[in-house]
């Protein structure tokens, strides 16, 4: 494109044209959704396994790998992912935003159990539910911003579970285990391993 | 009529700002990806928006290169909306 003068038609035609390019741009990548698909299932999975050989409740401890692994790749990610792309638009942003709020949220949520743990309650079994219910609603946001199918049905089954945790929780029901870890990875590959896959798929066959 | 602002009513500038529009910011390699220019004269129209107050220029580093991140400021945004409107008017929209 070179530097000329143009008839007021043109110069319509011109604008149409970026316009579309934009619009046209690079769906982005699902490569962090991945990420914490992958890294929730694969501590659920380990927890499980080391509690039902060892019983012995410091496995528990490993939770906090997710938070800590997740919270240092995820901005690392998002750079890069920025770079590779070139381009920020405003439904990044708002997305953006929108995981900043997921992570604070749960930031305090932690902070409050470690707070009602200190005054011997043992809160803990929220942060089962608590994850199931901000995380699907951020990620049908993001779908429905962005426009993606597999993030709002990944969020939707989420957040069904989210709100059965929540009930068996208000309902004194226990979350034992054998049945509720395989069912907390399941809703993680609902909700974060398969709309990743979908997302990249989509991406390369953009490129 | 209106005249069109002569700062906008230029291919490149025109291409520049109708992206920077549609996105909260765009990098210089972006930029002459979607606009197919050279770096050279990209980087004079850049320069020519940013004095006209219409865009804003951040350069920084990723590792050791620079990058430069262009931004519309209120005042493009005004200006690429009364250009627009000052189009209609000459196309009778």
């Amino acid at each position: 494109m070179e530097e000329k003068k143009m008839t007021e038609r043109e110069s319509l035609e011109l604008i149409t044209s970026m316009i579309q390019r934009t619009r046209e741009r690079y769906i982005g990548d699902g490569n962090i959704l991945l990420m914490w698909g992958y890294l929730t299932v694969i501590v659920t999975a380990l927890v499980w396994i080391m509690l039902v050989m060892t019983h012995n409740p410091a496995w528990n401890w490993l939770w906090f790998a997710i938070g800590i692994v997740g919270g240092i790749a995820t901005p690392i990610m998002s750079r890069k992912s920025d770079l590779k792309s070139g381009v920020k638009s405003y439904s990044d942003k708002i997305t953006s935003q929108i995981w900043t709020i997921v992570g604070l949220a749960s930031v305090v949520a932690t902070v409050f159990c470690f707070g009602f743990g200190l005054k011997g309650f043992n809160a803990w079994g929220m942060m089962f539910a608590i994850p199931l219910l901000i995380v699907p609603m951020a990620e049908m946001a993001q779908g429905i911003i962005v426009k993606e199918r597999s993030l709002v049905v990944g969020g939707a089954i989420g957040l069904c579970v989210g709100l059965f945790t929540f009930c068996c929780i208000v309902g004194n029901a226990r979350l034992l285990i054998n049945w509720f870890l395989p069912l907390f990875m399941v809703a993680f590959a609902c909700m974060m391993i398969i709309p990743g896959h979908v997302i990249n798929h989509k991406a390369r066959q953009q490129r | 009529m209106k005249e069109l602002d002569p700062i906008l009513h230029s291919q490149l500038r025109l291409a520049v700002m109708s992206i920077l529009m549609n996105v909260e910011e765009a990098d210089f390699v972006y930029l002459k990806e979607q606009t197919e220019s050279t770096a050279g004269n990209l980087s004079v129209q850049i320069d020519k928006l940013s004095n006209a107050g219409y865009i804003t220029v951040t350069k920084g580093f990723v590792g050791k290169k620079t990058r430069t991140t262009c931004q519309v400021t209120e005042q493009g945004r005004k200006a690429f909306e009364e250009y627009v409107e000052a189009l209609k008017g000459y196309l009778n929209l």
